[in-house]
């Protein structure tokens, strides 16, 4: 009892001080539309959730990391290996931007399928599309930050996308690098971003998102044929609000605290399960042996920029996200009354799933498809044994040839091997061998021509191998008429003969006899 | 109360039992390429393609021929790995001659082949031909040994005969050495046999002498500039260095 009138004496000394019970009281228990108590209405407490997370695993992990551009790979490998479950922080922090960067893009998908952006909470989603491009901006000085080379590459394209503004171009890739190159101090200014900079315009923002969110109470769930209209909406969501209401806490809040809860859970699984991300290998551009890619957020402009005509890329990377960013911000104000279900929406429910659909195949692309050699193919992945086991020398020589002028690094055999060209598993059944001899010579498609890198013997010996590279129960292609000619100059046979064996019975006869 | 001593429970069994398992616990960093010296990554980074994994069943010379690597003396596969091999497809490999591997990689490679595929005794106690070649060969004689001593096994029939290795397109691709070493430690994951025995059938016989040896390259050395014109090229492999 003691103790209690004692802590209720210090909480009143305080509250008659700061005087916050009202207004936390007041935000707490603000009613809101019974059905908007939802499961879809999650996300953006998430989102914020996720934010304090980062910003609670970004100071701890700030403690050891050093911010330089010799030293912050090994600070990274310090995080890793040397201190207590400073894996486990790394990890913490580079799968809660991946899911931030997620639970974002859900929660302004269900935002606009939901109709919130409308009035009056324009500016709410104004704001939102800010803290969209600033999730974004920390994920890409994030991955800078952890200065590897996938981080060293992705900023020099970076740095080569900023180039190609008019005019200013120049100065801007000076302001981004601090100066002509990538060095100390292009890692010093990333970190002011990451660390600084935009994290407290997040911070800002977020927090006046939440209060705009409060103070204009959450969305009430659409209903079709319930329009918005800007003379009478306040009166109607008052009502609705408080004739079928109940209080944002508990009635909506535990919602949005499971599943806060359930995504951090989800982070710190993921980080258990899969680790933290990186560092790969140093950030030196002397080590060519890398294939840098983007984290997944940034693959599908990875894909687009494979696929666009060079003439294109200019216009394309200066021009789209003006247009895009445009676009967002124009939504509330150019349909900001109206129908708010998706049931009477038909264009943005096409419009989510068409760019829903293109982000997914275009990150997928970017993951999966080779559009690089395999550039160590053809010295590190082996002829299958069962290719060479009746091979004749020459046949040994061709293998050896198909190695050291390093075809493997574009094609594959027996499932290893670059994949820019066919795989040539069955390449024998798909040509004859002038055809092998003349692609390899005169290349064509993607394929280079070999001719003036190829003596007449490697090119022999590469087309003997290619011709026996056919499953065995198919014989490889043969040309009908250069077949005629051989039969004719061979010894005359009577009428009844068999037909010519096939070129796959032949080599069987041949390997017997060279044994 | 007692549901959530329950639920504490519940929840501390995995943790308690996953206390030494850490699946995502990060690898070792990521060495520089230049800094790898482990023989098994080098090996399978450089040689595999074409000397086969564990050095058997390439298109290539297997290297884990206990008799190969009992021949072949540290400063030669020094020099052929640096340096690449004449007359063949052997690229260079040294960083000094335009490939990727420093000096300390290619002495690693050396010291794992022996370590791993270096017999005592390999030869039983008899002397094979030296490694290199030390007195020309004589080719009419080498016809003859190779007709008595390998033909039966190496005859071109009418359709192989450009593919055997008394072919020239062969022979240009294979330089002399190779042919010679060949010859001396045989290839046993092919079932080629060693010059002690090199007779029909692979059978047990007197071994090659040291003067059949050479006269059997110059033999098929003599071959390499028939049909049609061996091209010069073939040596312009051994300058151009691995990884261009």
């Amino acid at each position: 009892m003691r103790v209690n009138g004692t802590m209720s004496r210090v909480y009143k000394w305080f509250e008659s001080r700061l005087q916050l019970e009202a207004p936390v009281k007041e935000a707490a228990l603000h009613p809101v539309p019974r059905n908007t108590a939802s499961w879809w209405y999650v996300f953006g407490s998430a989102a914020f959730t996720l934010l304090f997370l980062q910003i609670v695993t970004g100071i701890l992990l700030a403690l050891v990391y050093v911010p330089s551009a010799g030293e912050a790979w090994s600070s990274l490998n310090v995080l890793n290996h040397q201190i207590p479950l400073g894996w486990f922080l790394r990890g913490l922090h580079g799968w809660g931007s991946n899911f931030m960067v997620a639970i974002v893009l859900i929660h302004m998908a269900q935002v606009f399928l939901f109709g919130a952006y409308k009035f009056p909470r324009e500016l709410t989603w104004t704001l939102g599309v800010f803290l969209l491009l600033m999730t974004l901006g920390m994920a890409f000085t994030g991955q800078v930050l952890r200065f590897d080379q996938d981080a060293y590459w992705g900023l020099g394209i970076g740095a080569s996308i900023m180039s190609r503004v008019p005019f200013v171009g120049g100065g801007l890739v000076h302001l981004l690098l601090g100066g002509p190159v990538i060095a100390g101090a292009t890692l010093s200014r990333f970190f002011a971003l990451h660390v600084f900079i935009i994290p407290g315009a997040l911070l800002l923002f977020a927090l006046l998102h939440v209060w705009m969110v409060l103070k204009l109470g959450i969305n009430e769930w659409p209903m079709p044929g319930r329009l918005v209209r800007r003379a009478t909406y306040i009166d109607e969501y008052n009502k609705l609000a408080h004739e079928d209401g109940i209080p944002f806490v508990p009635g909506a809040f535990w919602k949005d605290l499971a599943f806060s809860g359930a995504v951090v859970a989800a982070v710190g699984v993921c980080t258990f399960v899969f680790g933290p991300f990186g560092p790969g290998g140093q950030p030196d551009p002397s080590i060519i042996q890398t294939v840098p890619k983007p984290d997944f957020f940034f693959l599908w402009i990875y894909t687009v920029l494979s696929y666009l005509p060079p003439q294109m890329e200019t216009p394309f990377l200066l021009i789209a996200p003006l247009v895009a960013i445009a676009t967002l911000l124009a939504v509330p104000f150019w349909a900001g009354e109206g129908e708010k279900s998706w049931h009477r929406r038909p264009v943005a429910v096409l419009a989510v799933s068409t760019i829903a659909i293109c982000w997914g195949v275009l990150t997928h692309l970017g993951a999966t498809t080779p559009w690089s050699p395999h550039m160590n193919a053809w010295s590190s992945d082996p002829i299958p044994v069962h290719y060479l086991q009746h091979a004749t020398p020459l046949v040994r020589q061709g293998a050896v040839v198909f190695q050291v002028k390093q075809c493997r690094n574009c094609h594959s055999i027996g499932g290893n091997g670059g994949e820019r060209g066919p795989a040539l598993d069955d390449v024998a059944t798909r040509m004859t061998i002038d055809q092998l001899r003349y692609k390899v010579v005169t290349g064509g498609g993607n394929m280079p021509a070999y001719g003036k890198n190829l003596s007449p013997a490697e090119i022999e010996a590469l087309v003997s191998f290619l011709e026996t590279l056919h499953p065995a129960n198919e014989p490889p292609a043969y040309d009908a008429s250069r077949r005629a000619v051989d039969e004719s100059q061979s010894q005359p046979r009577p009428q009844s003969a068999r037909p010519p064996a096939p070129p796959v019975a032949r080599q069987t006869a041949n390997r017997s006899a060279n044994r | 109360m007692r549901f959530i001593a329950l639920a504490l429970a519940v929840f501390s069994v995995p943790l308690v039992a996953g206390c030494g398992l850490r699946p995502g616990y990060p690898p070792n960093p990521m060495l520089r390429p230049t800094a790898v010296t482990d023989f098994a990554t080098l090996y399978n980074q450089n040689c595999a393609a074409c000397h086969g994994q564990n050095g058997q069943n390439g298109p290539s010379i297997d290297l884990a021929n206990p008799e190969y690597q009992a021949l072949v003396d540290d400063a030669t596969l020094r020099k052929w790995i640096s340096g690449g091999m004449p007359g063949t497809e052997m690229p260079a490999f040294a960083q000094s001659a335009g490939g990727m591997l420093t000096s300390a990689q290619v002495d690693a490679l050396i010291a794992g082949m022996r370590r791993n595929w270096q017999r005592p005794n390999a030869f039983d106690g008899v002397s094979p031909p030296p490694y290199a070649q030390a007195a020309v060969g004589d080719p009419v004689r080498g016809q003859s040994t190779y007709q008595a001593r390998c033909a039966q096994c190496h005859e071109p029939t009418r359709d192989s005969a450009n593919q055997q290795i008394t072919s020239p397109r062969y022979l240009a691709l294979v330089g002399d050495q190779a042919l010679r070493t060949i010859i001396i430690a045989g290839r046993p994951d092919i079932g080629q046999p060693d010059w002690r025995h090199d007779s029909p059938g692979g059978q047990a016989a007197a071994p090659l002498s040291v003067v059949d040896v050479d006269n059997i390259v110059a033999y098929l050395a003599s071959l390499r500039n028939l049909g049609q014109p061996a091209p010069a090229s073939t040596a312009s492999s051994h300058t151009t260095p691995a990884g261009r």
